[in-house]
């Protein structure tokens, strides 16, 4: 194997791939902005290399810096985490041509899934089911009649677009005149393209998504499913595995539709394919992420593997020793992702972490880019920690977590663990009645009722 | 004393009345000071040497001298390999002693196979050379360390 490996990250997910890559013998380098000098990653990895100012075009999305951190530290292989530059296929062919193996999807793989319109016609050509949408649309005439021809309300999304933004929900004809053009110049700026085009708009679905596994031998896997109901603005706070939701029978068809789907396309490595579930049970594809996700951990938790071991097995060429289908989750996981943001105002609280203490005991594990004494800089992901339980049933994973979020303190900066204790004892969430519009009517209702704070 | 955001303009507003560069309060054991930036001495810029031979090119940028007394310092703007001299078996651009104007080639940094040579910024002499010919640099590495006249 490979001897040492470059992690293009920062906080809790660059910690991560060094204790994978510590456990299986490798070296590891960290790369890190000015103003990362002296975070977790950069303090736990065996050399550490400064690649630029703390703005991350300059550092972390810097692929010439990241190249040359690689060769003067003689790295051969690199994983780029999430984020940043985890899909981008210029940074995976430069790797590529630098003589360095990028732990991770092909670079064609990425292409092919990075654009929404091309994925959804992909997925269904592979016999996934994709929710109802349009062509790209070419203008506002086409697009009143298109999204009159699929009916309101609709979604309009750019086909760049992914992780939740670049788009809009349209209860009406009017709405769409009203935000057709700023929309289209949004996606523009957001993701260098403005094509737009329309998918019917689901009122109270839930997020199931399923991880899967290839290797070079042609081998797929797929891992069971997560939960990312508990959104906020499309963005996931809580997840969980397995999902209440699901039947084995539905689990197991989708997981076999998804197996020969991506034997067909060869994919390699680790990759998730989010889907919708509507309140008729209906699952339909919506994107496929070529990276490693951060909810990776409760998919560990119940299968019992290590993700980005088995992603570095994978790019080392050893095939999957893991047994055929169906695998069966094994109990029940929930994670809690800390931002240090304001638990009401989701407003971003950087700063100094005055004081630490991370949850422990049995069942409890904590993925983590902070320290006490450490800063939370204010250029980067809110994400600072992600506290995740395992227990035998959900209402226990639920109690598990209750008790972790009531230890862990972590002061000098705000955090949305109040948040998190707030969805975890809500009637709702234990019955596992959620969907993507929980968290919002849970604020909603809060609003309402919360008695005004002084501070 | 509790940090009062009030307070803490007033001494930003007393810094800049009486162009000061540092003001320090202190009450029993709590302190306050409020310092603003001396004005950055000028160090190096890079300039890109090939074209970029990769996706992603490398851009000039300059690097920030650092004082210290009336000294400076020139930084590596990139991460690379330094280089003393534009071959292997050249003459080092410069050497401790040397005189140096701005525009001058005083290193080389090399990324990605390409070479970046850094120039100087200021009007000064070489007092130090701070890295061994052939060293792996980081971002904001010292490289040298100059008198400036």
């Amino acid at each position: 194997m490979f001897g040492k490996v470059l992690i293009a990250n920062r906080g809790e997910i660059a910690v991560r791939v060094i204790r994978s890559c510590r456990e299986l013998g490798l070296r590891t380098v960290a790369v890190h902005s000015e103003i990362d000098a002296d975070a977790l990653h950069t303090r736990l990895a065996d050399e550490a290399i400064c690649i630029g100012p703390a703005d991350p075009s300059r550092s972390y999305l810097h692929i010439p810096a990241i190249i040359a951190a690689a060769e003067i530290t003689g790295a051969d292989a690199v994983h780029p985490g999430y984020g940043f530059l985890s899909e981008n296929p210029e940074f995976a062919e430069t790797c590529a041509q630098c003589g360095l193996l990028f732990i991770g999807p092909l670079p064609e793989q990425m292409r092919l899934w990075g654009d929404k319109v091309s994925a959804r016609a992909l997925a269904k050509s592979l016999g996934l089911p994709i929710i109802e949408g349009t062509e790209l649309i070419e203008d506002i005439e086409d697009a009143v009649r298109k999204a009159e021809s699929l009916g309101f309300p609709v979604l309009l999304k750019a086909s760049g677009g992914g992780g939740g933004r670049g788009m809009h929900v349209l209860q009406s004809k009017e709405a769409l005149r009203a935000v057709f053009e700023t929309a289209r110049a949004e996606s523009r700026a957001a993701f260098g393209n403005d094509s737009l085009y329309f998918e019917k708009f689901l009122e109270r679905p839930r997020h199931i998504e399923f991880q899967i596994l290839g290797d070079m031998q042609g081998n797929i896997r797929v891992l069971g499913e997560r939960e990312c109901s508990i959104q906020r603005r499309h963005q996931k706070i809580l997840e969980e595995a397995p999902s209440v939701a699901l039947t084995d029978e539905m689990r197991d068809d989708v997981s076999a539709t998804i197996e020969r789907a991506m034997r067909e396309v060869g994919y390699l490595s680790a990759g998730t394919l989010e889907f919708l579930l509507d309140e008729r049970g209906q699952l339909t594809f919506l994107e496929m992420n070529p990276r490693i996700q951060v909810e990776h951990p409760v998919t560990e938790l119940v299968m019992g593997i290590d993700l980005i071991a088995e992603q570095i097995r994978i790019a080392d060429g050893q095939p999957l020793e893991l047994p055929p289908q169906p695998l069966a989750p094994r109990g029940h996981a929930i994670e809690c992702r800390i931002n240090a943001e304001d638990p009401d105002t989701f407003a971003p609280s950087p700063g100094m972490i005055t004081e630490l203490h991370m949850a422990g005991g049995t069942g409890v594990r904590v993925d983590s880019g902070i320290f006490g004494g450490g800063r939370v800089p204010a250029y980067y992901d809110p994400l600072v920690a992600k506290l995740i339980v395992h227990a035998r049933t959900r209402a226990q994973a639920i109690a598990k977590m209750r008790r972790a979020l009531r230890e862990t303190i972590i002061g000098g900066i705000r955090t949305n663990i109040p948040l998190h204790q707030r969805i975890l004892e809500h009637p709702a969430f234990e019955e596992g009645r959620i969907s993507t519009g929980f968290l919002d009517d849970l604020q909603a209702r809060r609003m309402l009722t919360a008695p005004v704070r002084h501070e | 004393m509790k940090l009062d955001l009030d307070q803490l303009r007033a001494l930003i507003r007393l810094l800049d009345e009486a162009n000061l560069t540092e003001i320090e309060v202190s009450h029993d054991d709590d302190r306050i000071r409020v310092c603003r930036q001396p004005s950055p001495l000028p160090g190096a810029t890079a300039t890109e040497l090939a074209a970029p031979a990769t996706p992603g090119s490398v851009p000039a940028s300059t690097a920030s001298g650092t004082e210290d007394d009336d000294r400076a310092y020139v930084t590596s703007p990139f991460v690379g390999t330094f280089y003393r001299s534009p071959s292997p078996n050249g003459d080092p651009f410069v050497d401790v002693g040397d005189p140096i104007v701005p525009g001058q080639v005083l290193c080389i940094v090399e990324a990605m196979k390409l070479m970046n040579e850094i120039e100087a910024e200021v009007d000064g002499t070489i007092v130090e050379i701070l890295v061994e010919n052939g060293k792996p640099v980081e971002y904001g590495d010292r490289l040298f360390r100059v008198e400036i006249s």
